[in-house]
C-alpha cells in the first residue's frame, strides 16, 4: 500500500467519523489487469477497498449528475446526499463544469485532490506486448512497469511510453480548487498540447474527410462515449428525442456522423479531455482527434479552458463585442 | 432536382433573421437586383434561433450549401442574439471543414436592411463557390 | 370627444410620438407633408457612436406606425389652422393631390417600373434618378408612389398616362384634387424638425462649383448602401475611390456672415461616424476632420471620437478652412487651412465633405406660424428652460429640432415627453375603444391539416416571371392541400374574402399565402384569418415576389420552381404550426420612481397627472437632488420658485405617496407586477413600473489645490457665492481662473459632463455682471456650448471673457507661490506659457454616476455602461427605455444633462410608462418559448442568454421558466439548450426541421 493510498484512506475515514459526508466515490481494484474500477464508499467500515493508483483512470464526475438529481418520482423527498469524491486534476474540472451547470450542489460535495502521476493506458501496454497474450502485473519500478505475460516472460515498459495520451497532455494534473489535498508530487503539466491536431488541420480536406469516415465508420452506436461523459447528463439526450427526431435511427453512416458531430458539439467549452469516451469506446474510435479540436478553437477563440473557475460563464452562454469573426464571409 | 453534372444547379438553403437579412433580401427585390435562382430560405426570428444542428441536419438533407445571414454586430433587433450565435457559428465553421466539409459550403456573412445590393452579392459568390465544389457528397443522407 | 391628438411631422420625433400616444390609447393624426414618414432618419447610413444601421432600426417602427390601430397617418399634407383650446381643437389640414388613389393602390410599383420620366431622386438628395411616379423610397410608409405633377408627361403635354394603363387596380387619378380635412383633436404635438444649411450660400469652399465638394447628408447618402452608388465611396467627378478625403465643421453653424449663430449639435459626431465608416470602406483612405471644438458631449462620444483617431486613422485637425481650389485637370482639390497655431498649410485632398448645420425649415416656421406658437429670432421654437416640451400655446407640445438642433436620441426623448405632456392634457378623457369582434375560433384538435395555398399574381410583377398557374397546379397536388388558387392582388379588399370563402366553403384549417413580404403583409392576412375564426398562427408566408420574380426576372423557369419550392417550404411548416395564444397579464397601474430630484419628481407629476398613483422614493430628508445647487439656468431663468413649486405640488398631490429618507431593500416581479421592499417602512408595494431617477453626484476634485486652498472652488461653490450673501467678496476680485473637464475626459473618466462649458460660461457671465472690472480666464479643453448654448459662449466673449485651449498631455500646473495661487498654462495660439495669478480658481468639477446604481441595477438586472450610469435598451430609438420591460431611467441616472434635457427625459419616461399603465393587461408575443420540463436539466444556459430576463430557473424544482410577458421571441435560449428543452413556438425545431427535410 503507498504512502498516498494510506492518507486518503485516513482522511475519507475521518470525513465518514466527523460525519461529513454521505458517500464517497472512489476507486476499487478491478478484476483485470491494470484496471481500477469505480466504487461508492457508504461508511468508514467500507474504506479499506479504495485503492490509489496508476490504474484510476475512470472520470468519476460522471456520477454526480445522477446522484444530485432530483427524486421526482419518490413521494417523500430525501435530502440530497453528501458526497466526497476523489478526483485527479480532471475529474476536479468536470466538477467544477458541474457545478457551473447546477447540476452538483456545491454545499453537499467535497473534492479530495490526489497528486496525480498520470494513469497508464491498457491499450499501450497490450500493443507493446505485441499481443504476447494475457499478462499480469507487479508494479512500477523506476519508472517503468514490470509485467510478465503468460509465457511467464517479464517485461519491463517505459513508464512514458504506456501513460494514457490524456495524461502526457494533461495541463492540470492538479486538482486546483479541490477541497482537500492529498499531499505528494504531481506529474508536471503540459502545456505543449494539439500537435496532433495541428497536424491534421495540415492534411487536404479530402484526407481529413476519408479519416473521419474511417474513424467514424467504426462506430456501432452502443453509446458507451455518452456514457462515460460527465458531462453528458441530459435527461433525454437529443439521440434519443421525438418531435423532432435529430437523427435518424438506422446505422446509416450519416446518422452516425451527426450523432458524434453533435455530441462533440455540445462539448464545445466543456470538454476536460479526460479521454473518458476515449477509453470507453470498445471500437477505438479515435474520438481525442475531434474533442480536441474544439478544445483548441475554443482557447484560441474565446481564451476560455474549461472546468477552471465556477464563476466564469462557459463560452457559449455569453460573448464578446469584439469576438474574431474572421469567418464571416465578405461578398 | 436532378444531380447529373451538366445541368445540375445547386440548391442553397439561407437561414435569414427576420429584421436584417430578410429585409435585406426584400430590398435587394425592391431594386430589382438579379442574382442566381438558387436560394431557399428559412426565415428566422433573429441569428440567434439557429441551432448549429439546423446546418448540419441541412447538410444531411442533401443541399449544396448553407448561408446564414443575420443582423451585423449591434444591429440585431434582439441586442445581442447575433453576438451569442457568432459563437457558435464560428466553432462549426470550423469544426465542419476540420472534419473534411469544404468549408465554401457552411457560409456566414452579416447583411443589414439597407444592404440589398451586399445581399445579391453575397448570393452570387456563395452560389459560385457552391458550383465550382460541385453537388454535395458528404454527410449525405443515403438514397437522397 | 374621446382622447384624440395630433402630431404634425413624421420624422422620427413625430413617429414616436405618434406611437407612444397610441400606446396609451389616444386616437393619434400623423400628418406628414412628404408622401412618406420617415424624416432625415431615412436617409441616415449609420448612427453615433454605436454605427448601428439607420434603416435597420428605422424600418420596424415605420411599420408599426404605419399599422398602428390608433394612428392614422395623413401623408402630403400640411396644417393649414387650429382653432380652439386645450382639449377641444378644430385642425384644418391640406392634403395635397398624389394623382394616386392611396385606397386602391397595393404599392406593387408597376407604374414606377413603366413611366417615362426620369427625375432627380429626392432621397438620394439627387445624386441618382427615379421615375417622375415613385415610392419614394423602399421602405416608405405608405409604400404608395406620389406622382410628380410638375415633370408629368401627361400633365405637361396632355398625352401620356403609361402608368394608368398599367395600373391593374386602377389606381392612378390625374383628376385628383386637394381637399382639407377638418379634424378635431384634444392636442397637438409639433414635430416638423429642421432643414440643412444651404451649402451654397458659403460659395468659398466651392460647392456646386466643383463637382467633389459634397454636403454631409449627400456623403450619408454615398455612404448607404443602399444610396446612390451602392455604398461604394467614390467622388462624383470620375467615380474614383477617393484617397484623401477632408470633412470640415460648422459650415452655416457658429458664424454669423452666411450662417446661423448656433451650433448644430450633430456635426461633430457625423464627421466622426462617416471618418470610421469610409475607412472601413476604403482601408487606406486618409480622412482630416478640420474642427473648431469636438463637441462629443454625449453618452460614448468621447470613446467614439477617440476609435475614429486611433483605430481608424482620422486626423482631428483643429483650424480653418480658407480657401478651396479646384484642379481643372483632374478635380482634385487643393485646400489651404489655417490651424490654431496660426500656421498655414496647403494640402491635397481628392474629396471634400462640408458639415452642414441644421437650422429651422421653412416648413416648420409656416407650421408654426399658422399654429400661432412663438419663435425665437432664429426661428426655432421657443422653449422656457423648465417646460421644454411646451410651446407658447396651450395644449400645443413640440419635439425634436424644431425648437433647436439635437440628435436623434434627443429627439426620441422629447418625443415621448411631448406625448406625455399632451396624453396628461387629455387626463380626464375616456379612450376610444378599439375592439375588433371575431368569431369563435375553429378547434382544430384531433382534425388533418386542410391547407389552403392562394398564389398571388401581384398584377404582372409575379406572373411575368413566375408560371403562376404552374404553382397552383403544383401545389394543389401536394399532401394536406385541399384548396389551391391564384389571386391578381391577394392583398386586395376583394381577395379577402376570397380567401374567407375558400375557408368556410373547403373547411380549411391552415392557410399559406404566396405572394410579396411577411415583414409588411402578415399582419393583414393573419386578420383575415381570425375574421374567419381560423388561429391567425395557422398561417405561412412564402415571398415570391421580393425573393423570387423580381430578382430572377431573365430566368423564369427557374423563378418558377424557386417559387413551388418556397411555397412547398410553406406548406410544409404551416402543416406543423400549433394555434397560439397571446398570454395576458394584469397590469397594477402604479408606478416606483427611485429617486426626488428634478427628474423624478417631474415623472412622478406627469403620471400622477394621468391618474396614475406614484411612489416616490427618496433618500434625503429633502427632495430637489442636484437642483437645490442650481440657482438660475444658463438663460438666466430662476429656479428657486420652481423648485418649490414643483415640491409643494408634490407633496399635496394625492396621488404621489412620498417616501423619506427611505432606500430599497429589495425588488421582484416584472413588468405589470413588481414588488418592492421599501425601509422605512419595511412594507411591500406593488407597481407595474419603474423609473429609476437616482440622480448623480457632483465630482469631488483630488486635484488643483481642492480642498487645500480657500481660493480653489468648484463651479457649484462658485454658484452658491454668486448667488448668496458672499457676493460682496466677488466684486473684490481681480483675477478668476476657471478649469474645464475636472474629472471629466481623463483616464478614469473618459466620458465627457456635457454640462460643465455652459455652467462656467454662465458663472463667468454672472461674474462679469457683477463687476466687470476682474479678468475671467477659462482653461478649456474644448468649448462645448453645443445647440442653441453656443450664443452664451459668444456672448461671453465678448464680455472679454477669456478662453485658453490645453491639451489633455499639459494640463494647467497649479500652485502657490509669492503671488499667492499661481496657474501656468500653454497657450498653443501664442505658443507661449502664461503665468496668472488668480485669486480665486474655480474647477468646473464633472458629474459623476450615483455609487448606488450598482446595487439598484442588480436589484432591476438591468445594465450599467463602463462608466457606471445605466444603460438603456438602445442609445438611439430607446433612450429612457431597458431591454427589461417596465423599468425606465432618466435624469442624471443615465447620464451628464442639463435642466432642460432631464425634464424632457423624466417626462419620456413617464410617457413610455404610461404607455404601460394605460393598459389593463399587456398582451405577449405569441410566438414565444416555452420549456418541455422532461427534457430540462436545469443547467442555466437560456437564462444567461436571455437578455430579456425571461427566463428564471427554479432552484427547488431545478427547471427553467419562461415568463412569457417579457419573452421576445428571439430563441437565443432554444439555440443554445443543448437539449432542446425549449423551443420557439412558431419556429419550433420540429417546423424547422420538417421544413429542411422538404427543401
Ligand atoms: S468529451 Fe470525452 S474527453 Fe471530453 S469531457 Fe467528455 S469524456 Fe472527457
Ligand atoms: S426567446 Fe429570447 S426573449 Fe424569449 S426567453 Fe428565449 S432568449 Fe429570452
Ligand atoms: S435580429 Fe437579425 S441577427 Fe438578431
Amino acid at each position: 500500500m503507498n504512502n498516498i493510498e494510506i492518507k486518503l484512506k485516513d482522511l475519507v475515514k475521518d470525513l465518514f467519523a466527523g460525519e461529513k459526508i454521505d458517500v464517497l466515490i472512489g476507486y476499487e481494484n478491478g478484476s483485470l489487469p491494470l484496471r481500477s474500477r469505480p466504487c461508492f464508499v457508504h461508511s468508514a467500515g467500507e474504506v479499506d477497498r479504495l485503492v490509489w493508483n496508476s490504474y484510476c483512470t475512470n472520470n468519476l464526475a460522471v456520477y454526480l449528475p445522477r446522484i444530485f438529481q432530483r427524486q421526482e418520482h419518490k413521494k417523500e423527498e430525501t435530502p440530497p446526499p453528501r458526497v466526497g469524491i476523489i478526483a485527479k486534476g480532471c475529474d476536479a474540472r468536470s466538477v467544477v463544469g458541474l457545478l457551473k451547470e447546477n447540476q452538483v450542489i456545491k454545499e453537499n460535495i467535497i473534492v479530495i485532490g490526489m497528486p496525480c502521476s498520470g494513469m497508464i493506458d491498457p491499450a499501450k501496454v497490450e500493443a507493446a506486448l505485441d499481443g504476447a497474450g494475457p499478462y499480469s502485473c507487479q508494479g512500477e519500478v523506476d519508472g517503468s512497469l514490470e509485467v510478465t505475460t503468460s509465457s511467464g516472460e517479464k517485461k519491463r515498459l517505459k513508464r512514458e511510453e504506456v501513460t494514457a495520451e490524456a495524461c502526457l497532455e494533461c495541463s492540470h494534473p492538479l486538482a486546483e480548487g479541490a477541497d482537500l489535498q492529498i499531499e505528494g508530487e504531481p506529474k508536471e503539466a503540459c502545456d505543449e498540447r494539439y500537435e496532433k491536431i495541428r497536424e491534421f488541420e495540415a492534411k487536404s480536406t479530402e484526407e481529413r474527410w476519408q479519416s473521419f469516415v474511417k474513424e467514424i465508420s467504426k462506430c456501432i452506436r452502443c453509446y458507451a462515449c455518452r456514457q462515460a461523459c460527465p458531462n453528458c447528463y441530459c435527461k433525454i439526450c437529443f439521440v434519443d428525442q421525438t418531435k423532432p427526431r435529430w437523427i435518424g435511427a438506422s446505422d446509416e453512416l450519416s446518422n452516425v456522423m451527426i450523432y458524434h458531430i453533435g455530441r462533440i458539439f455540445h462539448q464545445a467549452g466543456r470538454c476536460v479531455e479526460c479521454d473518458a469516451c476515449v477509453h470507453a469506446c470498445p471500437m477505438d474510435i479515435d474520438l481525442r482527434l475531434f474533442t480536441q479540436k474544439l478544445v483548441k478553437d475554443v482557447k484560441e477563440l474565446f481564451d476560455y479552458v474549461p472546468g477552471l473557475s465556477v464563476e466564469e460563464l462557459p463560452p457559449l452562454w455569453t460573448f464578446k463585442q469584439d469576438d474574431s469573426q474572421s469567418f464571416i464571409t465578405e461578398p | 432536382m436532378n444531380k447529373t453534372v451538366d445541368n445540375w444547379e445547386p440548391k442553397i438553403v439561407a437561414f435569414l433573421c427576420n429584421w436584417c437579412s430578410y429585409a435585406g433580401a426584400d430590398l435587394a427585390g425592391v431594386s430589382r437586383l438579379q442574382y442566381p435562382p438558387n436560394l431557399r430560405v428559412i426565415r428566422v426570428p433573429c441569428s440567434g434561433r439557429i441551432n448549429p444542428l439546423y446546418i448540419v441536419k441541412a447538410l444531411q438533407q442533401g443541399v449544396d450549401g448553407v448561408l446564414v445571414s443575420g443582423c451585423h454586430p449591434g444591429d440585431c433587433h434582439y441586442i445581442s442574439g447575433n453576438l451569442v450565435a457568432r459563437r457558435k457559428f464560428a466553432l462549426l465553421k470550423n469544426f465542419l471543414a476540420y472534419l473534411g466539409i469544404e468549408p465554401e459550403r457552411v457560409q456566414f456573412s452579416w447583411v443589414s436592411a439597407s444592404e440589398g445590393s451586399r445581399f445579391a452579392a453575397l448570393i452570387e459568390k456563395v452560389v459560385d463557390e457552391v458550383k465550382e465544389l460541385g453537388p454535395a457528397k458528404k454527410l449525405v443522407k443515403k438514397g437522397l | 370627444m374621446h382622447k384624440k391628438a395630433m402630431v404634425i411631422g413624421g420624422g422620427i420625433a413625430g413617429i414616436q410620438a405618434a406611437l407612444d400616444l397610441g400606446e396609451m390609447g389616444v386616437e393619434t393624426y400623423l400628418v406628414e407633408k412628404g408622401p412618406s414618414v420617415g424624416g432625415r432618419m431615412a436617409q441616415l447610413d449609420k448612427t453615433f457612436p454605436t454605427n448601428d444601421c439607420a434603416m435597420c432600426i428605422l424600418s420596424p417602427k415605420l411599420v408599426e406606425v404605419g399599422s398602428h390601430p390608433y394612428v392614422t397617418i395623413v401623408s402630403n399634407a400640411e396644417v393649414l389652422s387650429l382653432e380652439g383650446s386645450p382639449c377641444n381643437f378644430r385642425v384644418k389640414v391640406l392634403k395635397k393631390p398624389r394623382y394616386v388613389d392611396e385606397d386602391k393602390c397595393t404599392g406593387c410599383g408597376i407604374c414606377m417600373s413603366k413611366c417615362p420620366i426620369k427625375i432627380p431622386d429626392p432621397y438620394n438628395k439627387g445624386l441618382s434618378q427615379t421615375k417622375c411616379i415613385r415610392i419614394p423610397f423602399p421602405q416608405a410608409v405608405p409604400a404608395i408612389p406620389i406622382m410628380d405633377k410638375e415633370t408629368c408627361r401627361y400633365h405637361l403635354t396632355g398625352k401620356c398616362r403609361v402608368c394608368e394603363k398599367f395600373c391593374e387596380v386602377k389606381a392612378i387619378d390625374f383628376e385628383q384634387k386637394e381637399q382639407v380635412l377638418e379634424l378635431e383633436v384634444g392636442s397637438v404635438i409639433l414635430a416638423c424638425g429642421s432643414q440643412e444649411f444651404n451649402a451654397s450660400l458659403k460659395n468659398e469652399y466651392g460647392y456646386k462649383l466643383f463637382p467633389n465638394v459634397v454636403t454631409s447628408i449627400e456623403f450619408e447618402r454615398i455612404l448607404s448602401a443602399s444610396g446612390p452608388t451602392s455604398g461604394h465611396v467614390v467622388r462624383p467627378s470620375d467615380g474614383k475611390e477617393p484617397k484623401r478625403i477632408a470633412i470640415l465643421q460648422c459650415v452655416g453653424s457658429r458664424e454669423t456672415q452666411a450662417g446661423n449663430e448656433h451650433c448644430s449639435a450633430i456635426c461633430c459626431m457625423q464627421a466622426a461616424k462617416d471618418a470610421i465608416i469610409t475607412q472601413e470602406h476604403l482601408p487606406e483612405v486618409q480622412t482630416a476632420i478640420f474642427y473648431m471644438d469636438v463637441r462629443a458631449y454625449g453618452k460614448g462620444f468621447d470613446r467614439f471620437v477617440d476609435m475614429a483617431k486611433e483605430q481608424h486613422k482620422t486626423r482631428f485637425i483643429c483650424g480653418r478652412i480658407a480657401s478651396v481650389e479646384s484642379n481643372p485637370h483632374t478635380d482634385t482639390l487643393l485646400i489651404q487651412y489655417i490651424t490654431q497655431e496660426g500656421i498655414i498649410n496647403r494640402e491635397e485632398f481628392d474629396l471634400l465633405v462640408l458639415s452642414v448645420g441644421l437650422e429651422p425649415s421653412e416648413s416648420s416656421m409656416d407650421a408654426a406660424r399658422r399654429l400661432v406658437v412663438f419663435m425665437d429670432t432664429r426661428g426655432f421654437l421657443e422653449t422656457n428652460t423648465f417646460r421644454p416640451v411646451n410651446t407658447t400655446r396651450p395644449g400645443v407640445f413640440s419635439c425634436g429640432s424644431i425648437s433647436g438642433p439635437k440628435d436623434i436620441p434627443e429627439s426620441v426623448m422629447e418625443a415621448s415627453g411631448a406625448a406625455s405632456a399632451a396624453a396628461a392634457l387629455l387626463g380626464e378623457l375616456q379612450s376610444k375603444e378599439i375592439r375588433f369582434e371575431y368569431p369563435q375560433e375553429l378547434d382544430i384538435r384531433g382534425i388533418p391539416p386542410r391547407v389552403g395555398v392562394f398564389i398571388c399574381r401581384c398584377g404582372i410583377n409575379i406572373a411575368s416571371t413566375v408560371d403562376v398557374p404552374q404553382v397552383v397546379e403544383y401545389v394543389s397536388r401536394l399532401p394536406g392541400v385541399k384548396h389551391a388558387q391564384e389571386l391578381l392582388f391577394a392583398c386586395a379588399q376583394d381577395s379577402q374574402k376570397i380567401i374567407k370563402a375558400a375557408i368556410e366553403e373547403k373547411g380549411l384549417n391552415r392557410i399559406v399565402v404566396s405572394a410579396c413580404t411577411p415583414r409588411t403583409h402578415e399582419p393583414m392576412f393573419q386578420k383575415t384569418l381570425k375574421e374567419s375564426g381560423v388561429n391567425p398562427y395557422l398561417f405561412e408566408f412564402a415571398n415570391i415576389r421580393e425573393q423570387c420574380s423580381w430578382v430572377h426576372q431573365k430566368e423564369p423557369e427557374k423563378a418558377t420552381e424557386k417559387a413551388k419550392d418556397l411555397t412547398r417550404n410553406s406548406i410544409v411548416k404551416v402543416v406543423f404550426a400549433e394555434p397560439l395564444y397571446k398570454e395576458t397579464l394584469d397590469v397594477k397601474k402604479e408606478a416606483l420612481i427611485i429617486g426626488g430630484g428634478l427628474a423624478g419628481m417631474t415623472a412622478a407629476l406627469d403620471l400622477a397627472e394621468q391618474n396614475f398613483q406614484v411612489h416616490l422614493v427618496e433618500k434625503e430628508k429633502e427632495l430637489g437632488g442636484n437642483l437645490r445647487h442650481v440657482h438660475t439656468t444658463l438663460k438666466g431663468e430662476e429656479s428657486a420658485p420652481i423648485l418649490k413649486a414643483l415640491d409643494e405640488e408634490v407633496n399635496k398631490n394625492p396621488r404621489i405617496k412620498l417616501y423619506m429618507n427611505a432606500r430599497i431593500r429589495e425588488i421582484s416581479g416584472y413588468i405589470g407586477n413588481f414588488k418592492t421592499v421599501l425601509d422605512p417602512p419595511l412594507s411591500e408595494i406593488e407597481h407595474g413600473v419603474v423609473i429609476i431617477a437616482s440622480g448623480g453626484e457632483e465630482y469631488q476634485p483630488k486635484e488643483y489645490l481642492y480642498g487645500e486652498d480657500d481660493r480653489v472652488v468648484t463651479q457649484r461653490e462658485l454658484e452658491d457665492m454668486l448667488n448668496g450673501s458672499d457676493k460682496s467678496k466677488l466684486s473684490s476680485l481681480a483675477t478668476v481662473v476657471m478649469i474645464q473637464c475636472v474629472g471629466s475626459r481623463d483616464d478614469e473618466r473618459t466620458y465627457c459632463s456635457r454640462v460643465c462649458c455652459s455652467n462656467a460660461i454662465k458663472n463667468a457671465i454672472k461674474l462679469k455682471e457683477l463687476n466687470p472690472r476682474p479678468a475671467v480666464y477659462v482653461l478649456f479643453r474644448d468649448i462645448r456650448t453645443y445647440g442653441l448654448k453656443e450664443s452664451f459662449y459668444r456672448s461671453a466673449r465678448e464680455k472679454g471673457i477669456i478662453f485658453i485651449r490645453y491639451d489633455k498631455e499639459e494640463k494647467p500646473d497649479v500652485h502657490k507661490n509669492s503671488n499667492g495661487l499661481a496657474v501656468d498654462v500653454r497657450d498653443k495660439i501664442l505658443n507661449k506659457t502664461l503665468a496668472i495669478n488668480p485669486d480665486l480658481l474655480v474647477l468646473s468639477a464633472g458629474i459623476i454616476p450615483n455609487p448606488e446604481n450598482k446595487l439598484l441595477s442588480q436589484f432591476l438586472k438591468v445594465p450599467l455602461d463602463p462608466d457606471g450610469f445605466f444603460l438603456e435598451a438602445h442609445v438611439k430609438l430607446r433612450p429612457v427605455d431597458f431591454a427589461t420591460d417596465g423599468v425606465f431611467v432618466c435624469g442624471l441616472a443615465h447620464y451628464p444633462k442639463d435642466i432642460g434635457e432631464t425634464i424632457a427625459q423624466a417626462r419620456a419616461a413617464a410617457g413610455r410608462a404610461a404607455t404601460v399603465l394605460s393598459k389593463d393587461t399587456i398582451e405577449a408575443e405569441g410566438k414565444v418559448s416555452y420549456i418541455r420540463e422532461e427534457r430540462c436539466n436545469g443547467c442555466g444556459a437560456c437564462v444567461e442568454v436571455c437578455v430579456y430576463n425571461a427566463i428564471e430557473l427554479d432552484t427547488e424544482k431545478r427547471i427553467a421558466t419562461i415568463n412569457e410577458a417579457l419573452c421576445k421571441g428571439c430563441g437565443a435560449c432554444a439555440a443554445t439548450c443543448l437539449a432542446s428543452a425549449i423551443d420557439l413556438k412558431g419556429f419550433r425545431n420540429e417546423q424547422i426541421l420538417e421544413a429542411l427535410e422538404a427543401i
